[in-house]
């Protein structure tokens, strides 16, 4: 029997990511992924002064705010050829590698743990039991059965006034869950204590970049930090050492906590390495650069082929000569006039038609590398670094496998990490690097002000004439770019391919389906009613369909509509 | 002492969706709060809400809403009202979480004891556009609104005695104005 699985939470004024597969004898054997909301936001900067873009670059999306405005500075100083001060960089960096983790937290525990654990488990856990457990995992100073008995008694509280709250629509009891309740209940504990980590790793964002959502700091040049270790108001001694000592304390939640929890989850369900592979082509630009020039990288970056983990070709620079030419953006299957084209070139022009699955059926163009389509994300960027060799993606890599293997009690190979569960442990190895590499970039900083460098920004100048740039950061999404044309100092043109539209791409020109697509593929389906594990594997990916509008709507339900073919 | 808090929500480059996040700009520009009050535009905040939330006694959302009435209609929200409706499965991170936010608030303790939304019917959603006429309309009476519930738990706020232009960054019709 064939069915057809339309998943479409949001259909009213929102647009959102919306997935139809067809189910054939459990198994997923056709899929579309489908973005419901016109993306057209770039057209807003066209005509605008180019030091201004950041600010509305930064609304593109309500939650990655940081993310888009330092790839647009970074579009505009490489449109000029300008170079930023190293504090401006390390702060830059500081504030990616904290939005990161922050964002990087908030996906596993708030927006994806609950695909695995089954709260309705939780209250038949025993506290004592978790505790033996979770010490045995690691050295979590917040492992004690009292913890775990107070994190148990909410849910237990919850499940007895009947109004389950935030829990109202999960998939309990579904067949694909299994995690023993001790293993359950230490994962939603986590969860609730994340809540503390994710905000204080905000607020190191915040110090730097003013306030946050939205940091105030950014400019074309470098930073709008001033530095002064004696006076108020700015960048000071006291500041630089509050910032340390949040570094301080987040860090430990993602090495002791965040990463032993993957692990061991994962550990559990090792049947999800071998489900979910995407495109195999996998893209990562580096990032967090260490110097002025950024002529070297804390996280590198690459591209490799067709899941061939033999071969990765390295970018030297953020913006590859390679990665400047190789990426277009096809049209075809997306709601949009015009074929392919490389972003500088590229259009914005609607064309709507309704969803037709052979022919348009998404606002998100297809970006392609060379003609292929990319995976894009902490994925690519780890099997990019583990594959050229890179120490810290090596080091974390092999730890995680091996705590994977210990509790899977079989071997799980970097190879199986291209795979619906690789994503959440690439995410937790990149978290476990971005740590380090807090403590690292904290250090830089501190010691090129106490050197006596306080330099934070070059000013930009423009002249007449036509100038392009791409500004490119490994953002928690995976690789953002953010292509710039400026003529007689105003932008001409704005395109913005963002690492939701190389993952949720669809079908281009010559049929290649995109990775959500491609990842969907051959996924079991136990009960199409409640399509938890096609959520699993979309969800490894964090999608964000970004940009979108918030408006509250109080009879809004998620829907899961299944029609037998 | 009562901390306030007075979030605008929503988009700024996507129309009546910034009706909140203007109104803030309003606020900041025409009135004078007591000490404990913060005035701020959290665009769309998703699960970073609850940080937010957690920080205030009392608060009060601006946030463009849709219960059917007419583009510049308002409707008040209070705790109850917002949690009867189910939170939704989430396919991605970023959907609205309006209700998921409040929800977490409640299980975690960490809501505060007062808090209305202040809900603006919208009617034009195109990136970049301004707002549209109706909703430009009823900003002071999103204004009374929060003056009143000021009012109500007992927090100062005046007029200013010289009031400026609101600093409407975004929007290319209220600079020219």
């Amino acid at each position: 029997m064939t069915s057809r699985i339309t998943i479409d939470p949001i259909s009213r004024i929102e647009g959102h990511l919306r997935i139809d597969a067809e189910v054939d004898g459990g198994r997923v054997s056709k899929a579309w992924a489908s973005c419901t909301m016109w993306r057209g936001i770039e057209n807003i900067l066209i005509g605008r002064d180019p030091r201004e873009a950041w600010l509305f670059a930064q609304r593109f999306c309500g939650v990655c705010t940081t993310v888009h405005a330092i790839a647009s500075v970074r579009a505009v100083e490489d449109a000029l050829k300008l170079q930023i001060p190293p504090n401006a960089q390390y702060i830059r960096n500081l504030i990616l590698i904290h939005h990161a983790l922050h964002d990087h937290i908030v996906h596993f525990y708030h927006l994806s743990a609950l695909d695995w654990i089954d709260v309705m488990q939780i209250p038949k856990a025993d506290p004592a039991k978790t505790a033996s457990l979770a010490q045995s995992l690691s050295s979590w100073t917040r492992n004690s059965p009292q913890e775990f008995k107070s994190a148990q008694d909410k849910v237990k509280a919850l499940a007895a006034s009947g109004q389950l709250g935030i829990f109202a629509n999960g998939y309990w009891g579904h067949p694909a869950m299994h995690l023993p309740p001790e293993v359950s209940l230490l994962g939603f504990t986590h969860y609730l204590q994340a809540l503390e980590f994710q905000r204080k790793s905000n607020q190191i964002v915040a110090i730097l970049g003013g306030k946050t959502p939205h940091i105030q700091n950014m400019t074309v040049g470098g930073v709008g930090n001033a530095i002064d270790l004696d006076s108020l108001g700015t960048l000071t001694m006291d500041r630089l050492t509050m910032i340390r000592s949040l570094v301080d304390e987040v860090i430990p939640f993602v090495h002791e906590a965040y990463f032993p929890d993957v692990c061991a989850i994962a550990g559990m369900y090792p049947e999800w390495f071998d489900i979910g592979r995407g495109a195999g082509n996998y893209l990562a630009v580096p990032d967090l650069p260490t110097d002025s020039g950024a002529s070297s990288f804390d996280l590198p970056g690459g591209v490799i082929f067709s899941g061939d983990l033999a071969v990765v070709k390295k970018f030297q620079t953020a913006a590859d000569p390679d990665f400047r030419t190789a990426v277009t953006e096809d049209a075809t299957r997306a709601w949009y006039k015009g074929g392919t084209l490389h972003p500088w070139k590229g259009q914005t022009v609607p064309e709507y038609t309704d969803f037709q699955e052979d022919g348009k059926y998404t606002w998100v163009k297809a970006p392609r590398y060379s003609g292929r389509p990319m995976e894009v994300g902490p994925l690519s960027n780890i099997l990019v670094g583990y594959v050229q060799g890179h120490a810290l993606t090596r080091k974390w890599t092999d730890l995680a496998l091996d705590r994977i293997s210990a509790v899977a009690r079989r071997k799980v190979t970097v190879d199986q990490l291209q795979s619906t569960m690789g994503r959440y442990g690439a995410r937790a190895i990149r978290s476990a690097m971005l740590a380090d590499l807090a403590v690292k970039h904290c250090e830089l900083l501190t010691n090129n002000i106490l050197g006596g460098d306080v330099a934070t920004h070059n000013p930009p100048q423009f002249s007449k004439g036509e100038i392009e740039g791409v500004g490119t950061h490994e953002a928690p999404r995976g690789t953002l770019s953010h292509w710039v044309v400026v003529k007689d100092g105003k932008l001409a043109n704005y395109q913005a391919v963002v690492p939701t539209t190389w993952n949720a791409s669809p079908r281009d020109s010559k049929g290649n389906i995109g990775p959500y697509e491609a990842s969907l593929m051959r996924n079991p389906v136990a009960d199409p009613e409640r399509p938890l594990e096609l959520l699993r594997t979309v969800h490894s990916f964090d999608p964000c369909m970004a940009c979108a509008c918030h408006t509250f709507d109080p009879d809004g339900r998620e829907i899961a509509t299944v029609k037998v073919l | 002492m009562t901390k306030v808090l007075i979030a605008g929500i929503g988009n700024v480059l996507l129309g009546d969706d910034g009706a909140g996040p203007f109104a803030i700009k309003v606020l900041e520009s025409q009135y004078d709060f007591s000490d404990d009050v913060e005035l701020a535009d959290l665009g769309t905040p998703d699960l970073d809400l609850p940080v937010h939330l957690a920080s205030a006694d009392a608060v009060i959302l601006l946030d463009s809403a849709k219960f059917g009435g007419e583009a510049g209609s308002i409707r008040l929200f209070r705790k109850q009202d917002i949690l009867r409706s189910a939170p939704r499965a989430r396919i991605d991170a970023h959907s609205p979480a309006l209700v998921e936010s409040i929800a977490l608030a409640r299980m975690m303790g960490t809501l505060p004891s007062d808090l209305l939304m202040i809900g603006i019917q919208g009617s034009r959603f195109e990136p970049g556009s301004p707002l549209s006429r109706a909703v430009r309309d009823c900003i002071p009476h999103i204004i009374d609104f929060v003056r009143r519930e000021l009012y109500r738990l007992n927090i100062w706020c005046e007029p200013k005695a010289s009031a400026g232009a609101p600093r409407v960054w975004w929007d290319r019709t209220e600079n020219a104005a």
